[in-house]
């Protein structure tokens, strides 16, 4: 009766887009705590306790009749006294009242009688043959999934194959062969079961697929754990969402088709012999057969509807938690209009413009632009073209807010690369993005300021700053793209699947000549208009989103890791053709990467990021050879140098900060070798160190105690000049 | 083409198990199912010595071939389009199924078409406004998706049909008005199909809707979350358009399902058939199982699970047609 919504939406189909299920090792089934599951457990409960009390709190047996006084005696119009013919009655069932709660059945039943014998055993019936399918699923689909090969094609097809002979018909076909089959509940259920299985089946057998790929599946072979026990042990307690939600949708279903088949009259019928069970399905049937619809009793077929829909309504709300579980994507969290309006936020946004909370952003701006004066070395340098002060971004709203971004500033200057890097998770895209409105709800921007400068037009207008927090959607749409692109890490994800490349370019340019000439810039075919993503390899995409993005020659270009999803050489390429784009178009970079080395070869200027704050600014070449934070130097002795002297590899302790719980104080001082105790207490903020273009945040430098030798190397840049490198120079000594 | 191919293979093996069970069920089933069958149809009251002979003959009874013999002219017969002779009509199942059959086709393509489209853009615009008053349409839906499709049928009829006790308001009973208008191509007996297939039209849009909604909102959601649909927004596309990029993806694992859904609405209808005693196939397969007819029974299992299979490779091929990465495999 229901298109199942898990099995539709969080599993990949064989061949469409995939929406990657989170499934980690051990990771038991946690419902999310929403008013869905809870109503659905509520209403589950119910249903459950009236199955198991309810025969001792039935007033009557289900099949118990009263001719005399369950019914009223309606004389036959034409008969009895004066007609000269016997008088003839017939009966008519009588409405809900105290004895009957729920009235009567023309056959002189007690319908609320009926109706709770038939609760348990649809749902005793439902239940069954959803065990029954659930193990035939797990059966077939992780033994095929998980040994694959000859087993895998022999399985799939026969579950195929059940998949696609249609179930009910079947159901109907098999009950009616078996007429002895209503009599017995267990021969219902397997029937019930053999048909609906088939389903379930598909999606565990992907699921395994992919899980018998992971490194935790292959350490448990490699180490010699037998098959049994690997699939026991290591993948089924992975499949729990999946099959837990399966079984639901299979019980819903298979009441379903109990109580379809029943109301076809092949379940059996409590009068006949051998006796079939009370259910809703039975009831509706008698109620229908004999005219109970026209008749107006609407106490005798539509509790038993009504309760099919219900306990359906509570399977599927149940089905949604684990949905909710499995793709989190789904789950509404911070999406609740009451939450976002406490927190000052219209929801009523637009479609890919992250909203602002502007009663922050008020209180907050003018100081951050008091504070925080330019270093005098750099004001001098290239105009700005983007310029960010005191942005701060929030994932979700009130109490429950992330602090993805704090408080940060970058200037980004016109034909000057900014690099921008820090660990996974240290807010580095979201900047970029929040920069830019691009990113997406649960997010708010909750105060700052983001400057775009447009660069005058032949020279006649002036030159047009654009306050990108306040600017209107034309406004944004007008500048996206145009003035400021962005490529992504992942130029598989970031191009449309089902569209050619060309189609893609034909959002921004009228004609395919300008296309395929930029694609020729970055060293393509024009050919490649006609390819699709999947056609193409790793670096062909990636250079294929590299033509889109300088197609209209915009001011800023915001990479976004481009190149770690690539291998070294192709990452080369790429990172040589930017840079000589840079030069022939001389856009402004905002690069975002976690391989600091990278940056010093390509970046003129370094800001590092951690836990959603700036940390360290400076030159290039400065922070490179003289990092002045602790977590500078970390992250430099993370990645082999490309050139130049070998160092000792010593990393980063630890892992990053948990946003929801940082640490008091600066947020890497339990990761930091020379943590003072003020480190614990204060939260360190970006300051200039004196007399160098340069800034940090961290207590260290602030005069409190001696700069340990590794933070006080000489800056091989004390004049802060930049440097707009190409990667030939870069490295030599 | 071969993605194509082999989802042919897979149709074919399940139309050959399906008319292998179809034939064996009735000849293998332990116990006496003639005397049961009998002893079932004697309650209602309605089975002859023609009934019991025709049972027999069906049931595999006084044939004095090898069960492989049998099959092999089982076969035959089918090869020929001879599904054999309905005892209770008279007439060859053959004819009287496509005498059924534009009912029901015409019933399903109308109420699939309106469900999948209403529900697909339904399941958009939820996607599209989270968190607006339309995240309501969720649980509704979901009772809807919940609710058996007799059972809505039912309630309809109670509500505006003209057999039920409320409104009166459209025919409830028949595919048209039996008594009112002559078959054949006249104004008045086309207006009465139509009028006549409102309320199950609308019965199984109205069951079916939330399925298509669900799985389209929830598909949609997860789109939108992709890298692509970001770009889309970061070159500056109208919303509309951005939108359209998502759905043309998300809709893809709605169509690559639509087996299931198909399934589904298929046995809905069969039951709304017969709550409307609409003369497709759903309604005399109802009438065919209480009167035992089982040539009949069989010959309409067969040819709902040949038009259910028709409409799953309908599917895959218009999947391959929207998916290129699916062309390419095919």
């Amino acid at each position: 009766m229901t298109i199942n919504s898990t099995s539709l939406a969080g599993i990949p189909p064989v061949a469409g887009p995939t929406a990657e299920l989170v499934l980690r090792p051990t990771r038991v089934l946690r419902l999310p705590r929403s008013p869905k599951v809870i109503a659905g457990l509520v209403i589950l409960g119910v249903f459950g306790v009236l199955a198991i009390i309810g025969r001792w709190i039935a007033p009557y047996s289900p099949n118990a009749t009263d001719q005399q006084n369950w019914v009223r005696h309606v004389l036959v119009p034409g008969t009895g006294a004066g007609t000269g013919f016997p008088a003839s009655y017939y009966p008519l069932p009588l409405p809900p009242s105290a004895a009957h709660w729920l009235g009567t059945t023309v056959f002189a039943q007690d319908v609320s009688s009926q109706l709770l014998a038939a609760t348990q055993a649809t749902m005793f019936v439902g239940l069954l043959a959803a065990a029954i399918a659930t193990v035939l699923s797990v059966l077939f689909g992780v033994t095929a999934g998980y040994l694959g090969g000859g087993t895998d094609e022999g399985l799939s097809l026969v579950a195929n194959v059940f998949l696609a002979i249609p179930g009910l018909p079947l159901l109907i076909v098999l009950a009616d062969y078996m007429p002895s089959a209503g009599s017995s509940v267990l021969l219902v259920a397997a029937i019930i079961a053999v048909t609906t299985w088939a389903y379930t089946s598909r999606t565990l057998r992907a699921q395994t697929l992919s899980l018998r790929n992971r490194d935790f599946v292959e350490a448990a072979r490699v180490s010699g754990e037998s098959r049994v026990r690997i699939i026991l042990v290591e993948v089924l307690p992975n499949l729990i969402p999946i099959v837990a939600a399966s079984f639901l949708f299979t019980a819903l279903s298979a009441m379903g088709a109990y109580v379809a088949i029943a109301f076809l009259g092949l379940a059996g019928s409590p009068t006949s012999s051998p006796p079939g069970l009370w259910n809703w399905g039975e009831m509706l049937r008698e109620g229908f057969a004999n005219n109970a619809v026209r008749g107006g009793w609407w106490w005798w077929w539509a509790p038993p509807g009504i309760c099919i829909a219900l306990l359906g309504t509570g399977l599927a709300l149940l089905n949604f938690g684990i949905d909710e579980f499995i793709n989190p994507r789904l789950r509404a969290a911070g999406l609740s209009r009451r939450t976002a309006k406490k927190a000052g936020i219209s929801l009523r946004s637009t479609l890919g413009m992250t909203p602002v909370a502007h009663r922050r952003a008020v209180a907050i701006m003018p100081q951050v632009t008091a504070m925080r004066p330019e270093p005098s070395s750099v004001r001098n340098a290239a105009e700005p073209v983007l310029t960010i002060r005191g942005l701060s971004v929030d994932y979700g709203y009130g109490d429950q807010a992330v602090h993805a971004v704090v408080d940060c500033d970058l200037v980004l200057r016109r034909g000057k690369v900014l690099g921008l890097a820090g660990e996974s998770g240290s807010g580095k895209t979201t900047l970029a993005l929040a920069a830019i409105r691009l990113l997406r709800a649960p997010a708010v921007i909750t105060g700052g300021e983001v400057l775009f400068h447009s660069k005058p037009i032949s020279g006649e207008e002036p030159a047009g700053t654009i306050d990108m927090l306040s600017a209107t959607e034309e406004q944004l749409r007008a500048i996206r793209w145009s003035e400021i692109a962005v490529v992504l890490q992942s130029s598989l994800n970031a191009l449309n699947p089902v569209i050619t490349i060309g189609a893609q370019f034909d959002d921004l340019l009228r004609g395919l000549a300008r296309a395929g000439e930029v694609l020729g810039m970055v060293g393509m075919n024009a050919e490649r208009l006609r390819s699709h993503a999947h056609e193409l390899s790793g670096g062909m995409r990636q250079r294929a989103m590299i033509a889109m993005a300088i197609a209209l020659e915009p001011q800023v270009m915001i990479l976004d890791e481009p190149t770690t999803a690539l291998d070294v050489v192709t990452q080369r390429e790429i990172l040589e053709e930017l840079i000589g784009l840079r030069d022939r178009i001389g856009f402004a970079t905002l690069f975002i990467t976690h391989d600091l080395s990278l940056l010093v070869e390509l970046a003129d200027e370094i800001a590092v990021m951690y836990a959603g704050r700036l940390m360290e600014r400076a030159p290039a070449t400065s922070l490179f050879h003289a990092p002045r934070l602790p977590y500078t130097y970390g992250l430099l002795h993370c990645f082999p140098p490309l050139h130049g002297a070998r160092l000792a590899m010593e990393g980063l302790k630890g892992s990053p900060p948990d946003l929801r719980d940082l640490p008091s104080g600066c947020a890497f001082h339990p990761r930091c070798a020379w943590a003072m105790p003020r480190c614990h207490q204060d939260v360190p903020t970006l300051a200039p160190l004196d007399g160098s273009a340069r800034e940090v945040a961290c207590w260290l430098h602030r005069g409190e105690a001696n700069v340990p030798a590794e933070l006080a190397r000489p800056d091989p840049l004390p004049s802060g000049s930049g440097r707009s490198g190409s990667i030939a120079r870069v490295g030599e000594p | 083409m071969r993605a194509l191919l082999r989802r042919l293979g897979v149709y074919l093996l399940a139309a050959w198990v399906a008319l292998t069970v179809s034939f064996l069920l009735p000849r293998v089933v332990p116990g006496n199912p003639v005397a049961g069958a009998v002893a079932r149809a004697s309650q209602s009251g309605n089975c002859n010595s023609q009934c019991v002979e025709a049972i027999e003959a069906q049931l595999g009874f006084n044939v004095h071939t090898s069960l492989w013999d049998q099959y092999v002219q089982y076969w035959g017969n089918l090869g020929h389009g001879n599904l054999g002779q309905s005892w209770s009509e008279n007439a060859s199942v053959s004819s009287l199924i496509i005498s059924y059959l534009p009912w029901t086709l015409g019933l399903l393509l109308i109420a699939t078409a309106v469900s999948f489209i209403a529900g697909t853009a339904v399941g958009v615009l939820m996607a599209w406004r989270r968190g607006s008053w339309l995240d309501w349409v969720l649980p509704v839906a979901t009772f809807f998706s919940a609710l058996p499709y007799f059972f809505l049928a039912l309630v309809l009829v109670l509500i505006l049909g003209k057999t039920g006790t409320m409104l009166k308001v459209f025919p409830s009973l028949f595919g048209y008005d039996i008594y009112g208008v002559t078959p054949g191509l006249n104004g008045p007996y086309i207006a009465s199909i139509i009028g006549h297939a409102i309320l199950p039209a609308v019965t199984v849009v109205l069951a079916s809707t939330a399925g298509f909604i669900l799985a389209m909102r929830n598909n949609m959601i997860t789109t939108m979350d992709e890298d692509f649909v970001l770009v889309a927004q970061a070159k500056g596309l109208p919303a509309r358009r951005v939108i359209w990029y998502a759905a043309r993806n998300a809709l893809l694992p709605v169509i690559a399902n639509f087996t299931v859904a198909i399934s589904l609405v298929v046995a809905g209808q069969i039951l709304v058939e017969i709550v409307f005693n609409y003369p497709g196939i759903g309604f005399h397969l109802y009438d065919a199982l209480g009167k035992l007819d089982y040539s009949l029974v069989q010959g309409i299992f067969v040819v709902i699970t040949l038009v259910v299979l028709a409409a799953n490779l309908l599917a895959d091929v218009v999947y391959v047609l929207i998916d290129p990465r699916a062309r390419q495999m095919a």
